[in-house]
């Protein structure tokens, strides 16, 4: 049945894209082939940090069925942003295509192509590199250093990338003055990958006009156009992105890599369309990984629990090149102004260049670091006031009217909400009170963590949805729109939006996306803000539309417009019955006249809204072995209005499935000594999967709906892997009496710290 | 040195010449077009390239086209009878099962393995049978309540 009138927000209709998903026909970006089409393949660096001296393609260019052969002589020399939204402050422009100098180990040094991916791979080993090592640096200690090498030439001494932030309310030092309770202590989170299952992949063609089509799996399909007309020096009107369905991306695809102007340039060098697939290796080696973090955070409270004073500073790893380091650091420095109220904040917030692999943006965007640090520090205060960490968080919950980390006041009191609803469903006053295990080696813990996250990446960026919706001559309606098909199910959203909108079934909106030739502007699927704000572009497309269309059927029916109404692809005089005619009727072409041409533009420029949650865990901790196991979480969010339930819960789940594992198993590890990447691979690299992950009881709340949203709805992407990470570690605390600090938390070190804690007691 | 052979892919019967070191995923991808069958690793975690080789689900990405020699193989774009789809592709529709697609063939594929040998499994046998299946977008929560689900409709 489909579902028509006001249900279709708010219901779990049927995805769009699923039918091709479950039968192997949708088509993504490898899957393409064209006529005539070349393998490229890349050569990466063996060294994190050297000048190449000497870089010899002779022997390489020989191999029969090698075509063309690419290095840092031959290609053009744009430095560049490699991230989107270029200039603004979130992102770097520090890169080449390929530079006369590298900075991480595996960085790409020059690219073939060939007849096949064999002959490719053959020839990158007869391509001679002599390099000049530089010193490298591991670590943002070594690289702030005295003394350290300088990475960039555009970085601040000490490879700091860019200003650092600093943000300060009120008067700290009273605060802690004010204080009975001060707590400090020094956080640090580890290196996990989005890890994505379709590895970064593109093909390139260029036409005899000149113009250049790429398919590839990006969630910026304008920002690839973008950058590389830019160093390609191209018109816009000679770069087309085609993207149809993409497999996942979690933020670092937004970034260019190296392949994609390698990719379009090999193609152009030898007048064939060229294919470049990363393997799963490069996918981690030359990928964005989540920042590495130190956070030093002290907080004073008063007695009851209020918060009196927050001071922090925090440092992010960029790695080899900036991306988005800047972004990242300011979104999850600030992010420690709110969360929990504090009227006296001073932070300061610092990005460092390292030769490590590159961090880029990652769901979260520095927030999964900074309310790790936050909320295990508020369990920790809680323990030494002798409250309830539920209360005390509870006590000092963001409300209504406070100020966000973006500088607006927010809106409805959702985290308040989130902690209640969760704390009564799972039962916690009652938990606190349970016997403890004493025999055998299993113990149980519960905790919970908190987070709120901003949809739109304002005011990093001045962010703007758009969406087009045209009427077709049989009543049936188009939304075009340039937002990524990441995987979510944006685009079933959006359609549910305009067939609410335009009183149509859901059925009757098809999308269009994918087509940079086609689709109006979108600046890309991240930061929470598809369904927010493209979804509310997409609103008010489908209400111009709308207008149009009572206008037509005004006057068909011989009534004033505004006495119309559209349910269920029938409009009515209100109040009359029986004056009525289907949209259908009302569209149709009619005597040789025909049909209207009904077009609405939709364009918003939002501030933010931000989505809160509160997650419950329940831990089990092996004390023989240190295993953590995850043995149930009960997610609880509020995101204003709910358009799709089931795909709202799968974002949750999701989220939750990576946030366990940067807790306890993930961790993309390099070789302290040479920057050489330690575990590149599915093998190596631990996510949880099906015997890990355990049962999650999601809860949406819709208590605090933003008026900036398409019927309030907020972002719901990044908050799900934000609130686990704390929660997990207050779970252990709570089961074995261990402050972890860090993540990943290993089994070695939960014995470690086992051992340690036995031998202070004895 | 190329070689010949022969088996039947989704029911058909097919000829090919290929190359000893081509991998059973690269030939039904590239060879054969059935682009479905998806690579995430090749290195043999991942699953997503699963197929059937003769009812067995096999990593195609570790399987070499001639090991495929005077087998029937068996697909995700093989799984839909007649037009219509499977019971767990139903299901995979109905609960969600998804959201970037990538894994699902993989995933959709070890499914109807564990389902011809064990039509009634529990959710802990769900979970184990798909073990070797990374999943990355949401907790497979969705994933073993469509399994379930598809075990009740075909037994129904």
């Amino acid at each position: 049945m489909s579902r028509v009138g006001s249900s279709i927000v708010g219901t779990s209709v049927k995805r769009t894209d699923v039918i091709g998903k479950v039968t192997g026909t949708a088509r993504y970006a490898g899957d393409v082939k064209l006529a005539g089409m070349l393998h490229g393949k890349m050569k990466r660096s063996t060294i994190a940090h050297a000048n190449i001296r000497r870089i010899d393609a002779s022997r390489a260019l020989a191999l029969p069925g090698v075509k063309a052969v690419l290095t840092h002589e031959n290609v053009p020399r744009v430095l560049h942003y490699g991230a989107p939204h270029p200039r603004s402050i979130s992102v770097t422009c520090d890169q080449y295509i390929l530079d006369r100098k590298v900075r991480y180990w595996g960085e790409g040094v020059a690219a073939v192509a060939a007849t096949s991916e064999e002959i490719a791979e053959e020839a990158l080993d007869l391509i001679e590199v002599e390099y000049e090592p530089l010193p490298a640096v591991f670590t943002v200690e070594a690289a702030q250093a005295p003394g350290a090498p300088q990475i960039h030439e555009t970085a601040y001494a000490g490879n700091v990338l860019f200003k650092p932030v600093v943000v300060t309310r009120g008067d700290v030092a009273q605060g802690f003055a004010e204080a009975d309770l001060v707590i400090e202590g020094e956080y640090e989170t580890g290196r996990p990958t989005p890890a994505y299952m379709e590895p970064n992949v593109c093909v390139c063609q260029w036409d005899n006009t000149g113009k250049l089509t790429v398919w590839v799996s990006t969630q910026a399909a304008f920002m690839v156009r973008g950058i590389l007309a830019e160093v390609l020096g191209l018109p816009l009107t000679r770069v087309r992105v085609l993207v149809d369905h993409m497999g996942g991306g979690f933020g670092a695809k937004q970034d260019l890599f190296q392949h994609e102007f390698l990719c379009a340039l090999l193609a152009k060098e030898t007048r064939h369309p060229v294919r470049m697939e990363y393997t799963r290796g490069e996918t981690f080696v030359g990928g964005r990984s989540r920042h590495p973090c130190k956070i030093w955070l002290k907080q004073g409270f008063k007695r009851d629990g209020t918060i009196v004073a927050r001071e922090a500073r925090t440092v992010f790893d960029s790695g080899a090149y900036g991306s988005h380091g800047p972004g990242v650091t300011i979104v999850g420095t600030t992010a420690l102004t709110s969360l929990y109220r504090c009227e006296n904040v001073r932070l300061e917030g610092r990005c460092v260049y390292t030769n490590a692999p590159i961090a880029g943006a990652f769901r979260g965007y520095g927030v999964v670091q900074t309310y790790y640090a936050l909320d295990i520090q508020m369990d920790e205060a809680a323990e030494r006031l002798g409250m309830d960490p539920v209360e005390l968080k509870l006590k000092n919950a963001v409300r209504e009217g406070d100020m966000a980390p973006s500088d607006h006041p927010l809106v409805g009191h959702g985290l308040e909400d989130c902690i209640r609803r969760g704390a009564a469903e799972v039962g916690w006053a009652a938990l606190r009170q349970r016997p403890r295990e004493q025999a055998g080696t299993l113990r149980r813990g519960w905790g919970m963590g908190c987070e709120m996250h901003g949809s739109s990446a304002y005011p990093g960026i001045k962010e703007q949805g758009n969406a087009i919706v045209k009427m077709n001559e049989d009543g049936t309606a188009v939304l075009l729109t340039g937002a990524a098909g990441l995987g979510t199910g944006a685009h079933t959203a959006l359609a549910q939006i305009v067939a609410e909108e335009l009183g149509l079934a859901f059925d009757a909106v098809s999308v269009v996306h994918g087509d940079t030739d086609i689709v109006p502007w979108d600046i890309g699927a991240f930061a929470s803000h598809t369904t927010f704000m493209v979804g509310r572009a997409a609103q008010m497309a489908a209400a111009e539309v709308k207008r149009q269309l009572l206008q037509r059927a005004g006057e068909q029916l011989e009534v004033a417009a505004e006495d119309l109404e559209v349910r269920d692809g029938v409009i009515a005089v209100r109040g009359v019955a029986g004056r009525r005619i289907t949209v259908r009727e009302c569209m149709g072409p009619k005597l040789g006249i025909p049909a209207a041409n009904l077009v609405g533009n939709g364009t918003y420029t939002p501030t933010k809204s931000y989505s809160f949650a509160a997650h419950f865990v329940e831990v089990q901790v092996d004390i023989a072995t240190g295993q953590i196991d995850v043995l149930q979480v009960i997610p609880v969010h509020e995101v204003g209005k709910v358009v799709h339930p089931i795909a709202a819960a799968g974002q949750i789940e999701g989220g939750i499935q990576q946030g366990i594992g940067h807790t306890l198993t993930e961790d993309y590890v390099i070789d302290p000594a040479t920057g050489r990447s330690l575990n590149a691979g599915f093998v190596d690299y631990k996510m949880p999967l099906s015997l890990d992950m355990p049962p999650i009881r999601t809860i949406l709340l819709e208590t605090a709906p933003d008026p900036g949203g398409p019927y309030g709805a907020k972002g719901i992407g990044e908050d799900p892997i934000i609130a686990i990470g704390p929660a997990i570690a207050n779970a252990v605390h709570d089961a074995i009496g261990v402050r972890f600090r860090h993540f990943p938390i290993t089994p070695e070190q939960v014995l470690a710290a086992l051992k340690e804690k036995a031998g202070a007691a004895a | 040195m190329p070689v010949e052979i022969a088996l039947t892919v989704n029911g058909v019967p097919v000829r090919a010449v290929v190359e000893p070191r081509q991998s059973l995923a690269d030939f039904l991808r590239e060879d054969l077009a059935l682009t479905g069958t998806h690579l995430g690793c090749e290195h043999g975690a991942c699953g997503a390239c699963t197929v059937l080789v003769d009812g067995a689900a096999v990593r195609s990405c570790l399987v070499f086209a001639v090991q495929a020699d005077g087998g029937e193989v068996v697909t995700v774009e093989g799984l839909a009878q007649g037009g219509a789809l499977s019971p767990l592709q139903r299901a995979f529709r109905a609960h969600h099962a998804l959201q970037c697609g990538f894994c699902t063939p993989g995933f959709l594929v070890a499914a109807t393995a564990l389902l011809a040998e064990n039509p009634d499994p529990t959710a802990d046998e769900v979970r184990a049978a798909l073990s070797g299946q990374i999943f990355r977008c949401t907790g497979y929560v969705g994933i073993v309540e469509a399994v379930l689900a598809a075990a009740k409709a075909e037994r129904a």
